[in-house]
């Protein structure tokens, strides 16, 4: 059911693919009532395809468990369609798997579905800066992975053999619960350059072999189809 | 089987085979054609020629007379051009043979010929010294005296005719006992090597030395013989005895038949003959072998056959009725020997029980092998049976490890699941009751919901979190306690303020579980939500340190590792809030005193000293000392 009116050029485009209309509701409102975003929002992935069409969003927000299919799959085509779009996967806990799985295919950001309006907006804001957020726990995630250690039981193919030193020190302060001003003081750097560090660190995550990064996934158990 | 069909089974068997060897020694030994047998003879006595017949008997009684000469007559066809031989088939004790008076051989005066060799000769004839038509044979026969002399017919003839009975009696008589020594010899051998290697049976000793004697024995020559050691020989005489007596006691112990008190008397016999032989005259020696060695031989065939026959009957035993049948070979043979020096029996003059004794010695063999065999099986069976038992002992063990394991893990799941149950039970459950509860009021509770579902959430991620593998490092736990504090704080216009002092923050604990993680991040959200709710204050700050352990913190100590395991971590959740009176006495009735109770409980639960620190417009301090080492159990509140 997209609601939408033809995007003005000034406004950031994003589209909202959440299956649970009081959470797509709440998305949706916190969004448009910041003011610079024109909101669409898709309860399905056929109506998000068609949306992604349409619109061209310079956004996306997507749940990954929609009604007909998985939200990776989305993030993949739209990742391939549009390159310069920030995309975003909604969690409700910003858990590890579902967080990584989105970036593994493309998405450089994640968003809780219980955040208060205001941080959704910020958020949103600050990816579209090219400010990635992320957590302790995805940075103690990935870090692991570059120790080649990490919980046998979820396997996952995440290559991280191409983050430099200086990245793995930053998420590793991260995972300690240092604030990116403590880390940039340590670190010898401006504060302003850790967010985009993060943003490359996901870019870096990414897998270019994009059906292969799926098929994968699927055969870790990272994704549930 | 019954006692009495033993015995009748073991009686028949025994005369099954008396009579086997009765028959076989009725079986004439074959001669050469009978056209060249030579029957008759003129014997000279009293210096007159006698026709007798041949086979001639001499009593012994003659011995001392000088040899019995006799004269045989015989004729060459004039066209025959193929080599002559003469055959003595058997005589005793020795002879000198002539023809047309000259000498073919003289073996008479040595007598060095065995009387149980059962001498016979085979002599070509110098084509030279035959004439055409009629010839003149000499035997002179000597005799000894212990034997009586014995001339067979002789045979002259082609030697192509004659060879083919003297090759027989060769194999049989001269062959066959020297086959019979080396077989005694590589017993002595193997036994004696076996004994070697297992002290602890001396019958395979005794057996060895039986074997070693009969070896000697079987070289031996008569003492009268002229060798270069003649009193070694007349000891070695007593070889015989007392190889009986080694058998003997072997046999008893090999039957397993316990050793009489004084067995060592069967010696006797043997140590007599051999002394006799050291000292005594060579004749008399002889006289000594076959009065006191002879029947001490037969006695000890006799006594085994008893035991043997005993065991075989009384015990079913196998191997000793295999035995009992070899020694009534033995002793049918050794009857006849008897028979035959004592003049009984003629028909049959030949020497056969040394021969026989083979047949013993060959059941031996049999059943020390059979023997050797059974122990190799049962040694097999014995180490299959302890595989077999080690391998169910083992499998036992590893069922009941295997028990023990999933009975401590099924133990440790159920209380995880317990500790979970009841994390959730006190945070998620308390929090999804209040939203029931306030959803179900008439009046719109929409904020208080929304708080009650945040927490819930809130809470959900604590566990989650605390479930996370973080290695012992609190500190990977607290960062993402301190992201979600910052979302809670956000909203009601809090800072928080984050300070790790040192590199480290907080020490490492590897022994830090699930379970302590989540009472310390609980303590710590109802710290700041005490902050929250009641302080109205603008600022949390919560402080991370590490405190060296002991009385001396500043100076690292000359026992760094006992340093490093007495430093313990502080967490201190301070806020610039209004305060309160006297928290300590404050437990009841105020509204937060539950709180601080609950947050007591969660620090002592797991080894951890809360201090709270308050007073009215200076703020509340909230202190948490974690233990240096977490315990394994949970503490009781």
């Amino acid at each position: 059911m997209p609601s939408a009116d033809p995007p003005p050029d000034a406004a950031t485009v994003v589209l909202l693919v959440e299956d649970d209309a009081p959470t797509r509701r709440r998305l949706h409102d916190a969004l448009a009532g910041a003011g610079d975003f024109l909101v669409t929002a898709a309860s399905t992935l056929a109506e998000a395809r068609a949306a992604v069409e349409r619109l061209r969003p310079d956004v996306l927000l997507t749940d990954l468990q929609l009604p007909d299919g998985h939200g990776t799959e989305l993030i993949r085509e739209v990742r391939q369609a549009l390159p310069q779009a920030e995309i975003m996967v909604i969690s409700i806990l910003g858990d590890e798997e579902s967080v990584i799985s989105a970036i593994m295919v493309g998405a450089t950001g994640y968003l809780l579905k219980d955040a208060f309006p205001n941080d959704i907006a910020a958020t949103v804001r600050e990816l579209v800066a090219g400010h990635s957020p992320i957590s302790a726990s995805i940075a103690r995630f990935i870090v692991r992975r570059t120790q080649g250690t990490g919980n046998p039981a979820t396997p996952s193919k995440l290559n991280t053999t191409r983050l430099t030193p200086r990245e793995i020190d930053i998420l590793w302060g991260i995972a300690k619960g240092f604030s990116y001003a403590e880390i940039a003081a340590h670190l010898g750097l401006s504060r302003q350059t850790v967010p985009g560090h993060i943003k490359s660190i996901y870019r870096k995550l990414e897998v270019n072999t994009r059906g292969e990064a799926v098929f994968e996934a699927v055969q870790q158990g990272l994704i549930r189809l | 089987m019954s006692l009495r069909a033993r015995l009748v089974g073991y009686a028949v068997l025994q005369a099954l085979v008396a009579f086997g060897c009765v028959v076989l020694l009725t079986l004439p030994l074959p001669d050469p054609p009978n056209r060249y047998a030579i029957a008759t003879a003129l014997l000279e006595q009293a210096g007159e020629q006698v026709p007798v017949r041949l086979p001639y008997h001499a009593p012994r009684a003659l011995a001392d007379k000088g040899p019995l000469t006799f004269t045989i007559g015989f004729d060459r066809p004039a066209d025959t051009q193929a080599p002559w031989s003469v055959m003595l088939p058997r005589y005793i004790d020795g002879v000198e043979v002539e023809i047309n008076g000259a000498v073919l051989l003289d073996a008479g005066r040595g007598l060095n010929s065995r009387a149980d060799r059962n001498a016979f000769e085979l002599l070509p004839i110098p084509d030279a010294l035959l004439k055409a038509g009629p010839n003149s044979l000499t035997v002179r026969l000597h005799m000894r005296g212990v034997l009586n002399g014995y001339l067979d017919r002789v045979f002259v003839g082609p030697d192509t005719a004659l060879r083919p009975a003297s090759e027989l009696r060769g194999l049989i008589f001269r062959t066959l006992p020297i086959v019979f020594a080396a077989w005694q010899a590589i017993l002595a051998i193997l036994l004696g090597v076996m004994w070697l290697k297992r002290r602890a049976e001396p019958l395979y000793g005794v057996f060895a030395v039986a074997m070693a004697l009969g070896v000697v024995q079987a070289l031996t020559v008569a003492p009268t013989a002229q060798t270069p050691f003649p009193t070694l020989n007349a000891v070695l005489l007593a070889a015989p005895a007392l190889e009986a007596a080694c058998l003997v006691i072997f046999m008893l112990a090999f039957l397993g038949v316990a050793q009489p008190r004084h067995i060592w008397l069967v010696f006797v016999p043997g140590a007599l003959v051999a002394f006799i032989g050291l000292v005594g005259e060579p004749m008399f020696v002889l006289r000594a072998f076959l009065t006191v060695g002879v029947p001490m031989v037969l006695l000890s065939i006799v006594f085994m056959f008893g035991v043997m026959s005993y065991m075989a009957i009384e015990r079913g035993d196998g191997s000793a009725a295999l035995l009992g049948s070899a020694t009534t070979v033995l002793l049918s043979f050794g009857v006849h020997d008897l028979l035959f020096v004592q003049n009984i029996i003629t028909t049959m003059p030949y020497f056969v029980g040394r021969l026989s004794y083979s047949a013993l010695l060959v059941a031996i063999g049999i059943g020390l092998v059979w023997r050797f065999a059974t122990a190799l099986n049962e040694v097999d069976g014995f180490a299959g049976r302890m595989i077999a038992l080690v391998n169910e002992a083992e499998e036992k063990l590893r069922r009941s490890l295997a028990l023990d394991e999933e009975r401590s893990r099924t133990a440790a799941l159920a209380g995880e699941r317990n500790r979970l149950m009841r994390d959730l039970h006190d945070g998620l459950g308390g929090q999804l009751v209040s939203i029931v509860a306030l959803s179900e009021q008439p009046a719109w509770e929409g904020p208080r919901i929304g708080e009650a579902a945040r927490a819930a959430l809130r809470d959900l991620r604590l566990v989650v979190d605390a479930m996370d593998d973080i290695d012992g490092d609190l500190m990977l736990a607290l960062a993402t306690w301190r992201e979600r504090t910052l979302a809670q704080l956000r909203p009601h216009g809090l800072e928080l303020v984050w300070r790790v002092e040192g590199p480290q923050g907080l020490p490492v604990h590897p022994e830090l579980r699930p379970w302590h993680v989540i009472q310390i991040l609980r303590l710590l959200d109802e710290a700041v939500t005490n902050a929250v709710k009641h302080a109205a204050a603008s600022a949390v700050t919560v402080t991370i340190e590490t405190l060296a352990g002991g009385a001396n913190p500043s100076v690292g100590g000359e026992k760094p590792a006992d340093e490093a395991a007495r430093r313990r971590g502080r967490i201190t959740v301070a806020d610039d809030g209004g305060g309160f009176p006297a928290p300590e006495d404050a437990c009841d009735g105020v509204p937060k005193g539950r709180g601080l109770a609950n947050m007591r409980r969660r620090a002592a639960r797991c080894g951890a000293a809360l201090h709270v620190h308050s007073a009215p417009g200076a703020g509340t301090v909230v202190r948490l000392d974690l233990p240096a080492v977490f315990p394994d159990v949970e503490q009781s509140g």
